[in-house]
């Protein structure tokens, strides 16, 4: 090319949106969440090692309903990333890119991880 | 880190809108890319009607009608105008395709036109594909034996091991799938992107080759191979139906499993 002034055509501003490409996002800012999710746990837990008062201050914060909001939140990040997983290792086995199949499992993924977290959220609350 | 924004000389800016002259009542409003590199000003949309009665069905119709009737100064590759030769590959609509084999009727609306996405522009709805040829060179595209060597006859093929290139010998190299794959835009100067590593497939599984193992190493690496994050724009934007998806996992799959 001969020069640097040349333009860049346009990329994610004009690229129409894919199901496959948009479960792919998700995929990965889900996975970012999930770790600090899993960092959060693990301070939560270190906390009950310092002692009762502790461990109030985390049951007042999870009883609110921004607490409550937060945890069904990871029930739902951490079903998507599961289950959207499982497609990726079926897909690292070398079965499923046919695009009607990778339609039909990212749809049954991205439904499943709702159908997991109304699940649990029910589990909690000792529905069964 | 990757760059999700234009640079301040990319961004796009509204350009002339060509009014209708023939009072067709069957008018289509299409806004193209523009870029001239003989001024320096940013790239621009221009706004075009086009008299859809008088036009034929496919998107490079309309590009050739703006070209004869409206601005000569359009500028766009293309060639066979049957989907053969890859020529005119393109954003429409948000999607990149052949314009030469996409209706129109397929959009509803407003039809939009774009080079393909990432690339420097050359003039107007032309990009740069020089990386991307150098990156096909890269995987060397031809046969490569020992026994042809030493004789002069044919090296032949069972029926089974042809049907093995189906899906990859099709492929043109019209870019389609590249210029689709976003780890492509922002890690194309190393990652080689779906149509170069379909191309890749193509010899590795060619039951002729025998360099087979070589051409597997030099492919595995961590930026040429494994920024492929199975995304599928590739897959979804093929106009020939092909999969280089399954092409890069099958790679994957050879390279986990040998």
């Amino acid at each position: 090319m001969q020069n640097k002034n040349n333009p860049l055509s346009p990329h994610l501003q004009i690229y129409k949106w894919q199901i496959s490409s948009l479960l792919s996002i998700t995929h990965r800012i889900v996975g970012v969440i999930n770790i600090l999710a899993i960092t959060l746990i693990c301070i939560w837990v270190l906390s009950l090692l310092l002692g009762e008062s502790n461990y109030e201050i985390t049951q007042v914060f999870l009883k609110s309903f921004f607490g409550k909001f937060i945890i069904v939140f990871l029930c739902w990040t951490f079903s998507f990333h599961i289950l959207n997983e499982i497609r990726h290792l079926v897909w690292d086995m070398g079965y499923g890119f046919d695009l009607k199949v990778t339609k039909i499992t990212g749809v049954l993924a991205f439904v499943g991880s709702f159908v997991f977290t109304i699940l649990f959220y029910l589990i909690g609350k000792n529905i069964f | 880190m990757s760059q999700f924004s234009l640079p301040q000389n990319s961004k796009i800016l509204k350009g002339k809108h060509y009014k209708d002259e023939t009072g067709s009542n069957n008018i289509k409003k299409v806004n193209v890319y523009r870029w001239d590199p003989s001024k320096s000003e940013n790239p621009r949309i221009d706004t075009f009607e086009v008299d859809m009665n008088e036009c034929g069905p496919k998107v490079l119709d309309i590009l050739f009608k703006i070209k004869n009737e409206i601005d000569p100064s359009l500028t766009f590759r293309r060639s066979c105008a049957h989907g053969v030769c890859g020529s005119c590959a393109m954003n429409i609509d948000g999607v990149n395709t052949l314009s030469c084999i996409k209706s129109h009727l397929d959009i509803k609306g407003e039809l939009n036109v774009y080079p393909l996405p990432h690339l420097k522009v050359v003039k107007d709805l032309v990009g740069d594909l020089t990386t991307l040829y150098k990156q096909y060179e890269s995987v060397e595209p031809w046969l490569k034996t020992k026994v042809g060597e030493k004789t002069t006859q044919e090296i032949k093929q069972s029926q089974e091991d042809r049907e093995k290139l189906d899906g990859y010998y099709e492929c043109i190299l019209c870019a389609c799938c590249s210029t689709a794959c976003p780890s492509y835009w922002w890690n194309g100067d190393k990652y080689l992107g779906p149509a170069v590593l379909l191309q890749a497939y193509r010899w590795i599984n060619d039951s002729r080759d025998e360099d087979k193992k070589e051409r597997l190493k030099k492919v595995a690496d961590e930026l040429k191979l494994y920024r492929c994050h199975t995304i599928m724009n590739c897959t979804n934007s093929c106009p020939k139906g092909l999969n280089p998806a399954k092409a890069i996992g099958s790679i994957k799959k050879m390279l986990a499993t040998s």
